[in-house]
Parts: C-alpha cells; structure tokens; sequence
C-alpha cells in the first residue's frame, strides 16, 4: 500500500496543519484528519500487532468496526489503550503508539507466536487447563499455573496505565420524545420529520460530523449541508462525537459524549466525556451498515481493507489509499468505489465473484468476473493477490494480480446491535446475505442501511417513514434492498484441502479452520462456537466477522444460516471507559460526605478528623507534638479531671410528634415511654423483630405530643426507615408524624466534674442546669446568653457529670465560642471520638461495635430494660429458648493479666489450652484507660463475666499479634455506681 | 433566632468561573428564611391545608407536587401529609401554631436552599437527577422530592429558576457537585435573602 495525500479534494481543512508523534515519530496531518487517515497519508503501514500471533495489521476499514489499526493514545496517566486509529480524531500533539509489540510494531518480537500457530488454534487456552501433553497426560494442571502468565502476557492487546485517570467524567440524565441513533440520510431525515412537528428530538451520531456515507460523497455535500441547516432551524438537539452504545428498558438509552478527546489542549473545566442517560418516548436506529470482509489467506495483511474504507480515505480524507488497487467484491457497491479510485489516479482491477452483471464497469477499470481472492502475499504489506474461480467442484486458482491495495466487499451487515439489545432477533435476509432488524413491540424503528436500505435516495424516505411512526403515524417506508444486480454471497474462498490463515475475526484471531475444528469437536451451537473460538468476543464484538463465521458454521452443518441462528449483541456497542460509567462519584465524591454543622469550627480548633458512617467527627485533638495516643489520653483524663466538650451534633435525631407519640415510642422501645414525663429523657433500647438489639439513644420530651429520639449516628437512617415501616404497615391508626432532624440541631456533649459551671456561665439563665432544676435525664428548653433557644438534656455517655445541648444549626458556631471560652477558661479541652470511646469502654457502655445485631438486650447486660409489663417490638422471639440460654456470649470487660500489656480489638477469647476454633467470646473495643491507669476492654464471653471470675483467657489474635493473657472482670469498670454521674 | 448562619456560606462565595462568557448558571445560596413544616392527619388535611394557605397569603393549598406563592410565603407540598412554609425570617405564622389539626416543625437549620438558575440550570441538575425537568414537564409551580447522589432533596421551580433543598450536613458536599459540573457552562456564585414571591430575584 503506497498511500499518498492528495493534493486537493476530501473534508480536511489543508490550512490547518496538525503535529502529531506515532511511536515517538513526528508526523502530520491536516484537521479534519482521523489518526489512521493522517497515519496512511504518511506512509504508515504497519499499526499494530495481532492478539494471538502477532502479525502486522494495518488499517482494515474506516470506522467502529476496526481490527487493526488498534494503538494506545497518550501517555502517562492518559495513556488509552486499545483506541481505534479510525475512530480518534486526530489534534494538534497528540502522542499514538503501537501495543502489544516488543519493541515496536513494525519489529515484533512476538511474531515468532506465528511460527507456532498450529498450536494456538480454537480453544487452545481452555485446553492448557487440561494439563501439557505429553507431560501431564492424566495429571492435572500442575504446570499451568507456571505458563500461564506467559500465554497472558504473549496475548493481548494494549496496558492500561496503573496511574489514576486525572480526567473527571460527568453523568447527564436527558429526556426526548424521540431518539435518532445515526446522522447519515436516514438519521438526519428522521430527525428533521420528527422536529418539524414540535417533537423534542435528540440526533446521536459516533462520528465528528454529520452525514454519514454522505461524507464519503462530495456530490452529496450540498444536499448534506441543506440537511442539517434544516434540522438545526426545526431545534433538534444534535449531539456529535456521541455513541448509544445501549438501549435498555422504556426507552433507555446508554450514551457516551466524547467532549475533549479531540481536543489538544481541553479547559480544566470540560469534562473528559459524559455519559447520557436519555429517556426517549420512540427510537429511530439509523446506525448504518458495516461493510464485511471475506475469509481468505492473508486477508488480514496491511493492505486489505474494506471498499468502503478505500472510498472513505479518498473521499473524505484526501488520502489515495493505493496505487495499483484490486477491488475484490460479490455485490453492487464496490463499483462506485472502484471507479472514483482510477478516477483519482489509482490503477484498478474489479474483480467481481458474479461471473457478469448488467452493470456499466466505471471508466479506467479493468475487471475481471468471475473472480474472488484466495490469498493476499506479502510480508508487512500486500504486494499481489492470487485469485480463484468458484467450480461446480470448489474453487480453483485463477491467477493473479500485483496491487498495493487490496480492497474487499463481501457484503453489508446493517447495524442491528441496538436493537439486539431490545430481545430483537435478527431475521436473514438471503437476497440481501445479511441480517435485518426482526419485528420490536417496543417503539423501535429502524431506518435507512440499518434497515437493509442501500439506495440514498430510499434511505432518507425510509428515515421520514421511521419517524412518523416513532409518532404514532401509520407510514409505510420503502422495501430494504436498492442494488441493480443481486449479490452473490461470499463467505470464504479456499482451495480443497488448504488450511491458510483466512481471519473471521481478525481481531481475536480466530480462522476460518478454528471454526471447523470447533465444530469438529462437538461445539455446534452458535453460543458455544462463539465462547470457544472467542469469534465476535473482541472490542468490535463481532462486527466484522459474525456474519462469516455463521455463514463457515452452517456450511460445516449442512444447514442454512437462519437454522445456525446468530449470537445476541450485548451493551456496549463501543467500549466505554470506565471513568465514564464513575463519573464524579469517585475520591471524595464516592460517597456524599456529611458534614456537622461545628464541622469547619472543628477543623479551625485543630481537630482530625475520622468517618463515621457518611459523617466527618472530630477523632481527637493533638497538641503540638502529640500523637495520637497521647491526645486522647489526654483528652478523656480532662474530662474526668475537669470537663471536655465534644461535637455530638452526628447523633441522629428524630422528631417524633402527635397525639399518638408516646403509645408509639411505648411499642417501639422495650422499657416504658408512655408515663415519660415532660421535660424528662429516658435512654431506649429498640429491638428488631427477631429479637436481636437494633439501636439505642434517649429520647427527650419536649412536650406532651412532642419527643425528640436520638439514635445512634450510623443507625439514623436505619431507624428513620424502620419507625416509618411501623406506622405505615403495622399502626397505620396511630397519629404520630416523623421527620428526621438530624441537620436541624447543632448538639455538643459538655462533660465533666466543671461541665455544670461552664455550662452554666454560658445560659441566660445559670440556674437552669441547677441540680434542683435539671436533675439526671431531665430536658430543659432555655436559652444561651446571645439569646439563642437551646435544648439541654442531663444525659452522661461518659459517666461523668455532663450535659448534651442542642441549638439550631445554622447558631452552632457561635454556641461553641461561647462555650468553648468558658471551658478553656475553667481548665477544659476539646475531645473527640477516641476520648469518647475511652470514656464509655471505662463505663461499660455499648456502641455499634457490640451492638453488632446478633446480640439480645440480655447479651449487652440490659436486661432490665426489658419490660415486663407491656408489648413492643422484638419482644416475642426475643424470648426464644436459644436466646435466653446462660451461657450465650454476654458483655463483659477485659483487662490484660500484666497491666503493662495490651491486646487487640477483635481478638479472639480461648481458654488457655484451646488457641483455636472460635473461642469462648470476643473483644469488642481495647483503650488505654487513663483513669485505671492500664489497657482495658469491653468484649463478649461466654456466660458473662460472672463464669468467669478468677480465671483466665487468652486473647488470642493470630494474624496480629500473639496471645495475651486476660482476665475477665464487669464491663462496668471506672464509677460502677454512677456517684460521679448523678453528682 | 434569624440570624442563623450556613456553613455554605463560607465555601459558596461569590464570583464566577469556569467557561468564559455569559454565566450559563448561577447558583445563589438563599439566606435569611424561615422554613416551617405543617404536618396534617389524614382527617385534619383540609383543616390544616387552609391554616397553612392562611399563613402562606396563598388562595389554596398546594396539591401534591406543587408549591405555591402567597403573600407572606411559599407553601409547598412536601409529602401527602406535609406541607412546608417558607417564609422570611422573622415571619411569624400564628394561624398554624397551637392547632391540634396538625403538627408544627422548625426545620429552617435542616435544610439549605440553593437556587439554580440560567439558561443551562435544568440541565446542570440533569447531572445529578433523573428528572424530566423540560418545561413542559416541569414548568414552574412543580414540586418534587428526588435524589441527588443517593441523598434526598426537594426541588421545586418558579419563575425565577429551580431551587433545591439540601439536608444542611450534605450541603457542602453536594455543592462541590454542583459546582464542579456547573463550571462548563460558566458559574457565577451568589448569596442573596430569600423572598418568597416568584421572579423577583432575577
């Protein structure tokens, strides 16, 4: 292939000449260009390397369905592999390298895979699971685990780079009336049909400008620009560089926006691509027809590539493909190609497999009937094409013809891969040797080549007849077909008893021969031939070579090709980058962050953060210097010496409010809440049905139909949904409304023996925390000094002499100066969740670390909680003989036996003599407790800590560490009687 | 009471970025409400539906998916049962307090209002939500609780744009969103009081 720019003629814009680099190579093109126009104007052969055997493949069509020129575009972070050199737009620097080569494509190390090829046939992977004949005859696969890295690594196609993608992608939801999936004639006309009656029509076409086939005709240029002026006047949304690589359920559309791959240098704020999900009432598929390959040796040779691409570098990129060019073709459409080649100036043999036609052969074209290519020769490049005839017996050779450029049309595949998607079935079409769209209850039409449709004219009428249908009006469009003289179909050309490399699926490598031993050995069904060659597995899904492959499998059957059957296409129809389908939910946006009102003021006093659920809290404050360890210390010693204070504004929060509230919280918690008095909290435990404890919190009444329940911080949403479940399925007669408040309230816990005068100093009204007047668990409404109405609850997690207090979120801030200047003033700290951790594991209360939902209310030590007076949720199977057995694992604390050693969260319990197994308990939580002066625990034992007084267990936590000796005391292990508390 | 301040103060400030030209979107924080929740029981709905009209200036309360611009509110309809009342703050709504025909919330610190609006603003949120939010289907006066990166938001539109209703603890995360998407169509950032009636913020 001696390709050659042209110097006048095609789309490009010579103006504006385009530096790009192939395999470090400094090359140009023009705008306008595709990589792969620009790469053959340059001379550029050789472009890339077969998947299996590594031989050269060059530029084999001009569009999606492309099988060799498949290179990496970018470098470093943006290095994109596996890119279709005639899909990429070429720009101004880009950088394009050959892939799976060593060192370069044009030199491949890896060739020498060919010389082995006999070995690499169909199923050639699966069969090295079977273990290496001879060696491993009836041994298994010992060896394989050694060679299989090898076989991956002599395999494949391009290396994604291991760095992040440095690109953001965007999710855009849209909607339509109508959907037009191709802007060729059909497309454009159908969209144009649809707008001009006020329908909001949506026009995706995968390529850079409009047209379709229309491009690759500069006759049709006006005609195509009257076209799309037309369509922009009606208002269609026209959306270029777009691929609907899915249909899915009512009317669902997957689509990819290609917003900067073009460009050279994209503003930082354009997304790399965005990914459209369009929901459209109707659908008109117009995606065209993709031009077929035959099998024959050495169609795969730089140099072989489709008319259709022959005719499109010509027409739309300048590019003389050839100088001496054989159009090899069993069907009408090559004429046209073949004659506007000599007419460029290019040498030209038709050779047509139908031994004659009516057709007028095109001016400076010699054409041979009769004849169809056996084998492309040559190395890196077709350098003549041996013919052969087709006989009653078979075919014969028939000579030969010196080309650089060797053209082939055997036949045309409308695209029906999206409606494929929709359960179409594909119906053969054996006049036209292709398969046609089947009949779709959905409102799902097709149009123009994507129908079978190959005259222009009959395309457009087809596009407008597809589009008033998608509007509910009865149309009829023309009958597929549109050549002069019927097509002869042609599949595979080979002599009697030959076996030469005749690709079906170039991509994958898979053979005309890989076929016929597939089916040889048993694998008749189009499903299995297709996962044990892999045919139609590969980027391009099967749309060069299904159709041939079908055809070679029903000629090994004996039946026709409606009786083989097809294989289903499957989303995407191009592959979609995985950027696309994250979007911005990725880093920090995987999930959305929550954020405390006291959030920033945390952060400007110095605080670390840690997560909790989908929250942010403070996890300790560190001094200058101080680690981790030291500042919680620290913190929780503060706390229990004078008073810390503490951003608990996470806490779920729920207003609980009607006439029915408290009859509600009765039936919700296992203690009593109807008798709960105004202005008093009372701490709940809430069960599941089955028993098992779900979440606890206190909640506080604030007026007679009027509480307030906390919950856990990550159980909010959890028991927001339950409590509604509840009232709407169970107690649909009760009158009590929900409404999560969790934003609403900006909540700090002051703790401490000083909490009452900090507290105090920052109230209008001091004495309202008074002893007398807040007692423990009473609720106050006052407000702070600046006037700021407050809720204050005397509630401890910490076991000390402490407060929580509430006020609206948006007066968080300047609550937390106020009472952060009395604590420092009175000696306080701030403290975050590791101190609070501390200060509860010290006082045996539970978390989510041992409310882990297999525990009962008897487990975690509360049963006395657990009323016996009255119903409420989980009460029932909570009473199960298996859950009220005595020895079942229950709370209990845990100090190391040598207080000067620690052990680990999640350690395993075991009797000494039993390191193994599942032990007699766990360890839920270990701190440092500063009041105790050594490490502690809380954790579930067997039987509780009563059974096992005296004696001792081991941690046990062999991925972690050795085991340490513990003994097993009450989980209430500082203040067991609550003195400082209720103080 | 009123002088509430939102944390998304400090992080939307005001400018513009992002492509050059007129401002495809602008995204204003709205300061300065109050927002009240009218919760009705199923045999109250009429009776608190007109003291919610009342207090909204409204003629009638909204239906489900609507909202409402009265003299001294917005009235929306929240949930079958729920109405919410967005009013200046230092609005009083006496005509609903003390009724047992429903039951009063404050949610003014739950939620931020950021008002989206320009010639792009509906497909900015198409970003985010899966909403038909063409005029036809949405046009103004509509009313709707969807999702937004799997948290729950209410959005409504009148005249004067679309505005969201953010639980305050995602605010500042959802806006980064917003923010970042918004950028490509040209973003200009604003902070402006909240009044009620339709079209006179623009």
């Amino acid at each position: 292939m001696t390709a050659r720019r042209l110097d006048r003629g095609g789309r490009i814009d010579r103006s504006k000449p385009l530096s790009f680099h192939w395999d470090g190579k400094a090359l140009q093109g023009y705008a306008g260009d595709t990589l792969a126009s620009a790469l053959m104007a340059n001379g550029e052969r050789v472009l890339g390397r077969s998947f299996k055997y590594h031989r050269p493949r060059g530029i084999m069509s001009a569009g999606v369905e492309e099988s060799g020129a498949i290179v990496t575009v970018g470098s470093g972070a943006r290095a994109e592999p596996n890119v279709k050199a005639t899909m990429q737009e070429l720009f101004q620097g880009l950088e394009a390298q050959g892939q799976n080569a060593w060192p370069n494509v044009r030199f491949d190390a890896g060739a020498v895979n060919g010389l082995f090829g006999r070995f690499f046939s169909a199923g050639f992977y699966y069969k090295t699971f079977m273990g290496l004949p001879p060696f491993e005859w009836g041994q298994g696969t010992g060896l394989w685990m050694k060679y299989e890295a090898l076989i991956r690594k002599a395999a494949g196609m391009g290396a994604a780079s291991r760095e992040a993608d440095p690109d953001c992608y965007d999710h855009v939801h849209a909607y339509c009336d109508v959907l037009v999936v191709g802007a060729g004639p059909a497309g454009l006309r159908a969209a144009l049909t649809a707008a001009e009656v006020g329908r909001d029509v949506i026009l995706a076409e995968q390529d850079f400008e409009l047209g379709g086939d229309l491009l690759n005709d500069p006759s049709a240029e006006p005609d195509r620009l009257a076209l799309i002026e037309a369509v922009g006047r009606a208002g269609v949304r026209v959306m270029p560089r777009t691929t609907v690589f899915g249909l899915y359920d009512n009317g669902t559309a997957g689509m990819v926006e290609r917003v900067a791959d073009h460009l050279a240098e994209p503003a930082p704020y354009l997304p790399r691509q965005r990914f459209w999900t369009v929901r459209a009432g109707a659908t008109v598929l117009a995606a065209g027809a993709l031009e077929r390959s035959i099998a024959f040796g050495g169609n795969d040779r730089p140099g072989v590539m489709t008319a259709a691409a022959g005719r499109a570098y010509l027409n739309r990129f300048g590019v003389l493909p050839g100088q001496r060019v054989v159009v090899a073709t069993c069907n009408d459409s090559a004429y046209r190609t073949a004659g506007e080649l000599a007419a460029a100036g290019a040498e030209v043999v038709l050779a047509d497999a139908r031994q004659r036609t009516s057709l007028d052969v095109p001016s400076g074209v010699r054409l041979r009937g009769g004849l169809a290519p056996l084998e492309a020769k040559g190395r890196s490049g077709v350098k003549s094409v041996q013919f052969a005839r087709r006989t009653e017996s078979g075919w014969q050779a028939a000579g030969s013809e010196y080309c650089d450029l060797l053209l082939v049309s055997g036949g045309w595949s409308p695209v029906v891969n999206l409606a494929s998607h929709r359960g179409v079935k594909p119906e053969w079409n054996a006049e036209l040797a292709c398969f046609l769209g089947g009949d779709c209850a959905e409102p799902l039409f097709m149009a123009g080549a994507a129908a079978g449709i190959w005259d222009r004219g009959a395309c457009e009428a087809s596009g407008e007849a597809a589009a008033k249908r998608a509007m509910g009006i009865e149309a009829a469009g023309p009958a597929p077909g549109g050549w002069g003289a019927p097509i002869a179909p042609l599949y595979e050309v080979r002599l009697s008893g030959s076996k030469p490399k005749a690709f079906v699926d170039p991509q994958h490598d898979v053979t005309g021969e890989d076929v016929r031993l597939a089916h040889q050995e048993g694998f008749v069904s189009v499903e299995h031939l297709k996962r044990y060659t892999t045919l139609g597995m590969a980027t391009d899904q099967g749309k060069m070579g299904n159709v041939v492959g079908l055809a070679l499998m029903a000629e090994a059957l004996g039946k026709e090709i409606p009786a083989v059957g097809t294989t289903r296409f499957r989303p995407p129809y191009t592959p979609v980058a995985i950027g696309a389908l994250a979007g911005r939910n990725v880093h920090g946006h995987f999930k959305a962050l929550r954020r405390t009102p006291l959030h920033d003021w945390n952060l400007r006093h110095g605080a670390t953060m840690t997560d909790a659920g989908l929250w942010h809290r403070p996890w300790y404050f560190a001094k200058d210097g101080e680690t981790i360890a030291e500042a919680y210390v620290r913190e929780a010693a503060t706390v229990r010496e004078t008073l810390g204070i503490c951003d608990v504004s996470s806490l779920g929060k729920i207003a609980v409010q009607g006439p029915d509230a408290a009859e509600f919280l009765n039936r919700v918690y296992t203690n009593g809440f109807a008798k709960l008095a105004v202005g008093k909290a009372r701490y709940g435990i809430m069960l599941r049905d089955d028993g098992m404890v779900m979440d606890d919190g206190t909640t506080w009444r604030l007026a007679e139909d009027d509480f307030l329940m906390t919950t856990t911080t990550t159980g909010a949403g959890k028991v927001m949904v339950w409590l509604e479940e509840l009232l709407q399925t169970r107690w649909p007669e009760l009158r009590v409304h929900l409404t999560s408040v969790s934003d609403q309230w900006a909540g700090v816990s002051i703790a401490g023996p000083k909490s009452r005068k900090a507290l105090a100093a920052c109230l209008a009204d001091p004495a309202a925390v008074s002893a007398q007047a807040l007692p423990f668990m009473g609720v106050a409404r006052t407000q702070l000094q600046d006037g700021t109405e407050a809720l204050i609850a005397r509630i401890s997690f910490s076991g000390e002499l402490a407060y929580e207090l509430y006020v609206p979120a948006g007066h968080g801030e300047a609550m937390m100066n106020q009472l952060w200047g009395e604590t420092s003033r009175l000696g306080g700290c701030l403290y975050g969740l590791e101190a609070l951790g501390t200060l509860r594991i010290e006082k045996g209360h539970v978390t989510g670390a041992e409310l882990d939902g297999r525990v009962t209310i008897l487990d975690a030590g509360l049963g006395k909680m657990a009323s016996a007076k009255k119903p409420y949720i989980g009460k029932v199977l909570q009473d199960r003989p298996e859950l009220q057995r005595a020895d079942r694992p229950q709370l209990a604390g845990i100090f190391p036996k040598d207080r000067s050693q620690t052990f680990n969260g999640g350690a395993l319990l075991c009797r000494p003599d039993e390191g193994e197994g599942f032990g007699e308990g766990w360890v839920t939580a270990v701190t440092h407790s500063p009041a105790l002066g050594h490490w502690i625990g809380l954790g579930y034992v067997a039987g509780g800590h009563e059974a096992w007084t005296g004696r001792t267990l081991m941690a046990s936590d062999p991925v972690r560490g050795g085991p340490v000796e513990v003994e097993v005391v009450s989980p209430h292990m500082f203040d067991p009687e609550g003195e400082r508390m209720h103080g | 009471m009123d002088d509430q301040i939102n944390t998304l103060q400090a992080q939307l400030a005001p400018g513009r970025g992002g492509k050059p030209g007129p401002a495809g979107v602008t995204l204003s924080l709205l300061t300065g409400f109050r927002l009240t929740q009218i919760a009705a029981w199923p045999e109250t709905l009429a009776e608190a539906g007109a003291l919610a009209s009342a207090a909204a200036g409204c003629g009638a309360a909204p239906g489900p998916g609507r909202v409402e611009q009265g003299t001294g509110g917005m009235l929306l309809r929240a949930e079958p049962l729920k109405w919410w009342l967005l009013q200046r703050a230092g609005q009083t709504h006496a005509p609903v307090q003390g009724s047992r025909a429903c039951a009063v919330l404050d949610l003014s610190s739950a939620r931020t209002l950021v008002r989206v609006s320009g010639p792009q603003a509906g497909k900015l949120l198409n970003h985010f939500l899966p909403l038909d939010l063409r005029p036809s289907a949405f046009p103004a006066g509509c009313a709707t609780s969807t999702a937004f990166h799997h948290v729950g938001v209410t959005l409504w539109r009148t005249n004067a744009g679309f505005t969201l209703a953010l639980p305050s603890s995602f605010a500042a995360s959802l806006r980064e969103l917003l923010e970042g998407s918004a950028l490509q169509y040209g973003l200009k950032t604003r902070e402006t009081p909240f009044i009620p009636a339709e079209g006179e913020l623009e």
